[in-house]
């Protein structure tokens, strides 16, 4: 997984690198000739493009010029960056990254590398790598506390709804979820708040019957929000620790299920409302997180099918447009394929090696 | 729908070309990046879009303009002659007895899927049935069991039994008599290797006409290589996008078209059974150019409505009251949701771009129409010169609504009656005759 990521940074690194080498090599031609008035107009013209391009702009007249003549380091202009960082963005689409999030990445990218003093000799590949590290940690960056501590922390029972549009793996996550909290000791009942989708309900009790809990389950048709109900007073009433309240996929666009989705959460107040998403969604991925955020409100996302030979972009975009963290990743078939999401582990998936 | 965002930013892409009849270099390439951005924004394949742009690029400076076009419409025949291939050729489906395989991605949709082609083509007037053959995912031989049971479809499974290609034998032995098969297999992804040897087998011992690979609308850049791998599994005959009710654009799904060499063959538009419609790139290409797609339109109607629907003997006899226009707003209810036929109609509803909250809106017009008419008795209906303030007010308060809108609905009723008038008197000319056909009259 995440290989196509790692593949197209390293060729924008070896772009940039070429643009600087490039630059390298007209510098040390422009010295030789000596023209110093061709260079300050040289300098003066990428300085006005730069202006009215980037206001956040920072290197001065004088920095660039020192630099230049002076340090005879290599600056980068926005002119050498256009190609490669529009090759950038291209990759990052390609690795399923959604259009506004791959243009906040590089704008971050074009802030940072332009302007930026690089020693000849230096290493290209690594100040570039550095800097794009940056700009997608500061898409993805979450301060909010893990997934085991809200459980562990919360007043008992939590309850956590999961949310998402149809066939995203809402109920299979579920599963895995369960497994996980019971194999660390809490004790767990299921809500069978899919109450529309033909086979839904028998689909949750078979998990509930091999992981061996219990399921509150109401006729197909039934109001989610009471089959809800009757599970929190379920484990309220046996002491159970967590309800995981499962719900019938819908399409964010749909505002009649949304509202559904919204006396739900207001009948059950869960601790955590949780939107779960395919790995291989493309750009719609952004959209729908967006609207399931601002319609219902969500405490985090996990994100199904990774095992898919995902590129992993959604797992930028997501928490990029949400401000939500990402708990999980489901990764297979089994109730053991869910894997803790944090930021390093992403970020070495994508520049590591494997 | 696919591309029908990429229409409007391809608008304001055009919009930056002058209205001259020269193509500078420069202009191109800007615009090429744009329509790389909406593309690659719809999912479209970035190997797809990089080809597509090249030629756009190429197309748009080496062709002389024709005459009488300017840039930006020359601009626009090249870009949308250029989609058209991407769409595809369109699936030749005969309407005759046949085996149907469904396969693709977990969560894409295939089971909702194999039940509404049934319904299709029972629609038709064939005679389905549909196996289950998904002996992994708990559930789905409930879920496909229940969707047929609802739907009066014939259905045949084996709870529990593990064998999928068993499954398969003997469903074909015992469900002989039916003419369409479709069969329904497991979710599964090209690195399951089990699961693609599986499949591998099913299509060994069914052979069948058709293999369909069912692809969500909202996958990303992994459709290719997924698709390229049912493809060289089993090879796939015509690609079904789901879920294009939403916001996704489908444009991962033409990725699977191209590495499939087949073609769209159906496209899903909702939870319901009936929510599929059959796809033709050329009504397609015209739909998203503002043409409309007439062809759909009147397959859905000739499908769904029958003259006695629309009260036809009695308009063409100059009768048109409230009760007509009842039967009316009943038969629009029959074609489909009332988005999907605006869509259809030329010019995109009227060249007006029509929100959701607009068909919303007028979806739950039609409506409290219809309750404020039930309100009303027969007498009342037959004969609408009667409704004077003291019954508006008895209907008004029958029905839950107050007397502006009673009369807004008397309103309307007067309208229609004059424009069917005017159509009748052979006023309106012009009409297409696929159009003065839904209207009842012979042509």
């Amino acid at each position: 997984m995440f290989k196509s990521l790692r593949d197209k940074f390293a060729s924008f690194k070896h772009s940039i690198g070429k643009a600087v080498h490039k630059k390298e090599e007209a510098e040390g031609i422009e010295v030789s000739s000596a023209t110093t008035t061709e260079e300050v107009a040289n300098i003066s013209a990428s300085l006005s493009i730069d202006e009215k391009k980037t206001k956040k702009e920072k290197v001065g007249l004088k920095d660039k010029a020192k630099a230049l003549i002076i340090e005879r380091e290599t600056i980068l202009g926005e002119e050498d960056l256009a190609g490669p960082l529009w090759e950038l963005e291209i990759s990052l689409m390609e690795g399923n990254v959604a259009l506004p999030v791959a243009e906040e990445i590089v704008s971050n990218v074009r802030e940072e590398l332009i302007g930026k003093k690089k020693r000849i000799f230096s290493n290209t590949d690594k100040i570039v790598e550095d800097v794009l590290k940056d700009s997608i940690k500061d898409v993805i960056k979450n301060d909010g506390p893990p997934f085991d501590e809200i459980i562990s922390t919360g007043d008992k029972p939590v309850v956590i709804l999961f949310v998402g549009v149809n066939g995203t793996g809402k109920t299979t996550t579920i599963a895995k979820v369960a497994k996980r909290l019971t194999d660390n000791g809490y004790s767990v009942v299921i809500a069978s708040g899919d109450t529309y989708r033909a086979g839904a309900q028998e689909q949750i009790e078979t998990h509930a019957e091999r992981l061996g809990l219990r399921l509150i389950k109401h006729q197909y048709g039934a109001d989610p929000s009471a089959v809800i109900y009757d599970a929190v007073e379920h484990a309220k009433a046996k002491g159970k620790d967590v309800v995981l309240a499962d719900t019938a996929g819908r399409m964010h666009t749909d505002s009649n299920l949304m509202r559904e989705l919204q006396k739900i959460k207001r009948i059950n107040s869960p601790r955590l409302t949780i939107f779960v998403d395919e790995a291989i969604a493309g750009n719609d991925a952004v959209e729908r997180a967006k609207q399931f955020n601002e319609s219902i409100g969500i405490d985090g996302s996990i994100l199904s099918k990774l095992d898919a030979d995902a590129r992993g972009g959604a797992a930028i975009s997501i928490p990029y447009v949400t401000g939500k963290p990402i708990f999980f990743f489901g990764v297979g078939q089994r109730y053991e394929d869910l894997i803790v999401f944090d930021e390093d582990w992403l970020l070495g998936k994508i520049f590591g090696e494997e | 729908m696919i591309l029908n965002n990429l229409g409007s930013s391809l608008k304001e892409s055009l919009r930056k070309l002058a209205r001259s009849n020269k193509i500078d270099k420069r202009t191109a390439e800007e615009l090429v990046k744009d329509i790389q951005r909406a593309l690659l924004q719809a999912d479209i394949n970035v190997k797809l879009v990089m080809k597509l742009s090249n030629n756009i690029k190429k197309k748009a400076i080496k062709e002389e303009v024709i005459e009488g076009f300017d840039a930006r419409e020359h601009i626009s025949r090249v870009v949308y002659e250029e989609l058209a291939n991407i769409l595809g050729r369109g699936i030749d489906l005969e309407l005759k007895g046949q085996t149907i395989m469904m396969v693709g991605l977990q969560g894409s949709g295939k089971t909702t899927t194999t039940a509404k082609l049934a319904k299709y083509f029972q629609r038709k007037g064939l005679m389905p049935v549909v196996i289950c053959a998904d002996t992994f995912r708990p559930g789905a031989y409930e879920q496909l069991s229940q969707l047929c049971n609802a739907n009066s479809i014939p259905f045949y499974g084996e709870k529990g039994n593990k064998d999928a290609v068993e499954i398969v034998k003997n469903g074909l032995k015992e469900k002989k008599e039916y003419d369409v098969k479709i069969i329904d297999t497991t979710g599964r992804h090209a690195l399951e290797k089990e699961l693609i040897a599986e499949m591998e087998d099913i299509d060994k011992a069914l052979d069948p006409e058709h293999k369909f690979l069912v692809m969500d609308a909202a996958i990303g850049q992994e459709a290719e290589e997924q698709a390229r791998a049912f493809g060289e599994s089993i090879g796939i005959t015509g690609v079904i996008i789901t879920k294009l009710d939403g916001t996704a654009k489908g444009g991962g799904a033409l990725s699977a078209v191209s590495e499939t060499d087949s073609g769209i063959a159906f496209i899903g538009t909702g939870e319901k059974v009936d929510d599929i419609e059959r796809f033709d790139p050329e009504g397609f290409i015209s739909r998203l150019v503002g043409m409309g797609d007439l062809k759909a339109l009147m397959e859905r109607v000739e499908e769904s409505i029958t003259p006695e629907d629309m009260g036809v003997e009695e308009v063409l006899k100059g009768k048109f009251t409230l009760k007509e226009m009842y039967k009316q707003f009943q038969a629009i209810n029959k074609i489909g949701p009332l988005k999907q036929v605006i869509q259809m109609i030329p010019f995109g509803g009227f060249g007006v771009d029509i929100t959701d909250k607009d068909y919303n809106m007028t979806k739950n017009k039609l409506e409290r129409y219809k309750v404020i008419m039930n309100s009303m008795t027969d007498f009342e209906l037959e004969n609408p010169s009667v409704l004077n303030g003291s019954r508006i007010r008895r209907v008004a308060v029958g029905s839950g609504s107050d007397t502006n809108e009673v009369k807004e609905l008397i309103r309307y009723y007067r309208m229609m009656k004059k424009a069917l008038g005017a159509l009748k008197g052979g006023k309106i000319t012009g009409m297409p005759k696929n159009l003065m056909k839904m209207f009842g009259r012979q042509v």
